[in-house]
């Protein structure tokens, strides 16, 4: 019991746990504050609020009372799927290049790179001589591949040259904005047969191209879930596998851990860099990929003055997991449904989204003390060590246990 | 008062609990005015522990502390430095950018209205330099003068604070052998000027030439407190290590077989200056002998190391291991047939958060035996781990699923021993093998390294360890500034002679002849 309390993945798991309940409990507070100060809220209308906050997922609206109503929705379940999808993406990137010691901030360059290339390559094959299936195999496997070829860019530069990946990946982040502006508008893809808007490139629907929905609609009916959950998933328990059970995970934590001994040891460094950087890629370009596919959202061309958040999100996503693989799955669909949580505030209550946003920032803040609260965690029960002497104490632990027999 | 006022500092009954283990157990330490007392123990003993209850950096649970008889709580090190306790700590702690003055009133500046006044303090270090004979120059910038000025720098900030009870942890691990010399001299000034010395090593040598006193520690226990002129080194390293203790190595005489490497006109670059740190070295290595490059620290050992291994890449030159020529080869087409243990552990020899296990196979781990299908296999890991823990004796809280971070340096060192031994190549190359370790860790590293010679294997050891070279080595080769000056058999030769070396003074020309 007590090993299993002090064991790191359990601290990892409490810890992120803290976060959320502190963040939500920072979000209701705030609520409380708003209500006591405004008259026309009140009390009422924070308590509706921080139900809300706490379970908006499963809200039903309000019944003909006017009181709130709880149970299964499966519009919101299935949408907080659907748009976890491309977080649990974007969010594996910036893990994966994480346990390689590079922090990926340039997930939403990759993002773009893969939503422009599924896109340009789902539009323009006509499905009247490929079959739609093919098509969007292509499309996928596309989008997979530009945004492996753009994080690749910054993993080249780092090992070639050793700029510092963070400095790259900003500077390939805009570079994406404006050439995926440009291409697209050169392009014919530009939605003009709805005239009612500007600035969107037809959902892939029009060229009748979708991922498969697999059953998902009919469990959560109503709702924009499709099969790319799925796909996510499976991404990220491939990559739990790739990096706790082979040995070119192996290599990658090692060059993450200590780049000099996984040099001495003969492992290529350099090669690892590149090739970490290649793979985050390909998960923010699947996140953009999947995403348009689904073919039931617009993308909205005219983008260089603007990085899509979901890159962004992708490192909270990551952080609140502790860089775990499976951690993410869960912590991308969490993030999610604080989003459907914040709609569900401004449909039913005079609050609105931003409140979310205020708790996704605290818990983002949080995570990132994440080792000080695991730190925090591990010395109760232990007396409190001084931090700056933790390693003659661990020293001092691990040298003196004694075999018997051998002491005299 | 009398009698009470012997002892400056005592520690009485100390007891330190962490969770599972008595890091200190009833230990009592008293230290007389004027004296050098000496603390010896193995890596873990709890020197450390005991010196931070002393600095207030730990609250025992048991005993008490005295100050010239009087008892005192010591809560944090602000009250350690009230009472006039200071310490110069193994790493310094340094501004490196900033002057020796600088350096010396930093944290303890005198000001007036806000600004420093550096005249008077320059006035006081100056006098204090005099005074101890610590030579250092006031203006010149930490990162441009040497390691033994830097420790310099550390004992004036002790006396600029007019600190009374100094400690010194392993002060001479990073220091040459005339540099080692120089601190004795300093530390017996110190005491006859009525400053109280504690010692902490375990480096017998010179705790025999420096002590008044030796108090020795051994897994947490007191062993006792001895007279350093009753007793000897092999008395004290028994009290150590608890049994008899070999300190001369034993071996019987070399018996060189093929040459296994060659070295011609190797050249290799430097990181620091534009010219080749290491320049033209040329020797080879036997089967079944140990050839040991001695030389003081910075003469392009840590660069010819790299050149070799292929850390770095050379410049010129060529490298021949085993009858294949290698100088252009990747680290791990040189790795078939070299073995390296490496200067620095926790830089190059482990991932200090693997766990024991997975550093166990950071060479192999591709190898068939620890792989199929690209997917590792952890039963076999974890099973070729425990062999090799067994088999090396390597102690860890957890067995192979310690985290290597938190074993002691010992221990650390002995798994990549162990390591590097059983990948059983014909060319070991033993960088400094034994830095900073106890005298039980050394005598086994250095029984493992004469019986893998005995078993055939070429030993390339680099060392800056005097004691270590003249013991280990059949073969020496001196290396200064980047080039070897003579080749010694060590049975010949004096520490004298090779320091003569060392430092430069003298140079065989090639062909063997002295100058």
């Amino acid at each position: 019991m007590k090993n299993w309390f002090q064991s790191k993945s359990f601290r990892a798991l409490l810890s992120s746990l803290l976060s959320i309940l502190i963040g939500l409990l920072i979000g209701a507070l705030l609520i409380l504050l708003i209500g006591l100060t405004d008259q026309e809220i009140g009390l009422k209308g924070a308590w509706d609020g921080i139900r809300l906050v706490f379970l908006g997922v499963f809200s039903n609206g309000r019944n003909e009372a006017g009181l709130l109503t709880f149970g299964f929705n499966p519009v919101s379940m299935g949408n907080m799927f659907f748009r976890a999808m491309p977080l649990i993406l974007t969010g594996l990137s910036v893990a994966l290049a994480f346990k390689t010691g590079l922090f990926n901030i340039g997930a939403p360059g990759q993002y773009l790179a893969g939503t422009c290339a599924t896109l340009f390559i789902a539009l323009s094959i006509p499905t009247e001589t490929v079959a739609p299936w093919l098509v969007w195999i292509l499309a996928f496997l596309g989008g997979l591949l530009a945004g492996a070829l753009w994080g690749s860019i910054p993993g080249l530069l780092k090992a070639l040259l050793n700029i510092n990946e963070v400095i790259a990946c900003i500077m390939t982040n805009w570079i994406a904005a404006n050439v995926v502006t440009w291409l697209f508008d050169i392009s014919n893809l530009k939605n003009i047969a709805e005239g009612t808007k500007s600035g969107y490139i037809y959902k892939t629907t029009y060229n009748n191209v979708a991922t498969p929905k697999l059953g998902l609609d009919k469990l959560f009916a109503g709702s924009q879930i499709n099969g790319g959950i799925l796909i996510a998933i499976l991404l990220a328990i491939g990559a739990y596998i790739i990096i706790n059970k082979t040995t070119f995970g192996y290599e990658l934590k090692a060059c993450g851990a200590n780049r000099h001994a996984a040099r001495y040891a003969g492992i290529q460094d350099r090669r690892n860099i590149v090739l970490s950087m290649t793979i985050a890629g390909a998960m923010a370009g699947a996140a953009g990929s999947l995403y348009y596919l689904s073919g039931n959202t617009e993308f909205f061309w005219s983008t260089y003055q603007s990085l899509p958040a979901v890159g962004f999100n992708g490192i909270a996503v990551a952080l609140l997991a502790m860089n775990n693989p499976i951690g993410v799955i869960f912590s991308g669909c969490f993030m999610s449904l604080l989003n459907i949580s914040g709609q569900q505030l401004t449909y039913l209550t005079a609050f609105n989204e931003y409140i979310t946003d205020v708790i996704i920032a605290v818990i983002v803040y949080l995570s990132a003390f994440s080792l000080i609260i695991q730190l925090w965690l591990g010395n109760r029960g232990k007396k409190s060590v001084p931090r700056t002497e933790k390693a003659k104490a661990a020293d001092a632990d691990a040298s003196t246990p004694v075999v018997p027999g051998k002491e005299e | 008062m009398g009698e009470a006022s012997q002892y400056v500092i005592e520690m009485l009954h100390i007891t330190k609990e962490f969770p599972g283990i008595k890091a200190n157990d009833d230990i009592t330490l008293q230290l007389k005015k004027g004296e050098i007392h000496a603390l010896l123990g193995e890596n873990g003993a709890g020197k450390s522990t005991l010196m931070s209850v002393l600095f207030g950096l730990y609250q025992p649970e048991q005993g008490e502390i005295r100050k010239d008889g009087v008892k005192v709580e010591i809560s944090n090190p602000n009250d350690a430095t009230a009472l006039h306790i200071g310490m110069v700590h193994q790493h310094f702690k340094l501004v490196d950018v900033f002057t020796v003055l600088d350096n010396i009133i930093l944290g303890a500046e005198d000001t007036r209205l806000g600004f420093l006044q550096k005249k008077s303090a320059r006035q006081k270090v100056q006098e204090l330099s005099d005074r101890y004979g610590l030579k250092v120059d006031l203006d010149a910038k930490i990162e441009n003068i040497t390691v033994g000025m830097q420790q310099r720098v550390e004992i004036l900030k002790m006396l600029y604070r007019d600190n009374e009870i100094l400690i010194f942890d392993e002060p001479t691990a990073v220091l040459t052998p005339q540099e080692i010399e120089e601190l004795m001299h300093i530390m017996k000034g110190l005491a006859q000027e009525g400053k109280s010395i504690l010692f902490i090593s375990h480096k017998l040598n010179e705790i025999m030439e420096v002590s008044d006193r030796v108090t020795v520690l051994r897994k947490g226990k007191f062993i006792g407190t001895v007279n350093t002129s009753e007793t000897s080194k092999a008395e004290l390293s028994r009290m150590m290590v608890g049994r008899p203790v070999q300190l001369e190595v034993q071996k019987a005489p070399a018996k060189p077989g093929a040459v296994v490497l060659n070295v011609e006109n190797l050249c290799v670059p430097s990181h620091l200056h534009k010219r080749n740190a290491v320049n033209n070295v040329s020797f080879s290595v036997r089967e079944g002998e140990i050839v040991c490059i001695a030389g003081i620290d910075g003469n392009g050992q840590s660069e010819f190391v790299y050149g070799l291994t292929g850390l770095d890449k050379c410049s010129g030159g060529s490298i021949t291991l085993c009858g294949k020529e290698i100088s252009k080869a990747t680290i791990r087409q040189r790795g078939e047939n070299m073995s390296h243990i490496p200067e620095d552990r926790h830089k190059h020899g482990l991932v200090l958060d693997f766990s024991l296990e997975q550093n166990m196979v950071l060479q192999r781990f591709k190898e068939k035996q620890f792989q199929r299908a690209g997917f590792i296999k952890n039963d076999a890991v974890r099973q070729y781990a425990e062999m090799l823990i067994e088999q090396y004796d390597v102690r860890s809280g957890q067995g192979p699923i310690t985290i290597t971070r938190a074993m002691s340096g010992g221990n650390q060192q002995k798994a990549i021993i162990a390591r590097e031994v059983d990948r059983n190549k014909p060319l070991i190359v033993a960088v400094q093998p034994t830095r900073g370790l106890d005298v039980g860790a050394i005598e086994y590293i250095h029984g493992q390294l004469v019986a893998e010679r005995d078993k055939g294997k070429a030993v390339l050891l680099v060392s800056l360890e005097l004691d270590e070279v003249m013991n280990l080595s059949d073969r020496i080769l001196v290396m200064y500034e980047g080039e070897i000056v003579g080749e010694f058999d060590p049975k010949k030769v004096t520490v004298e002679e090779l320091g003569m070396y060392m430092a430069g003074a003298k140079r065989q020309e090639k062909g063997g002849e002295s100058a």
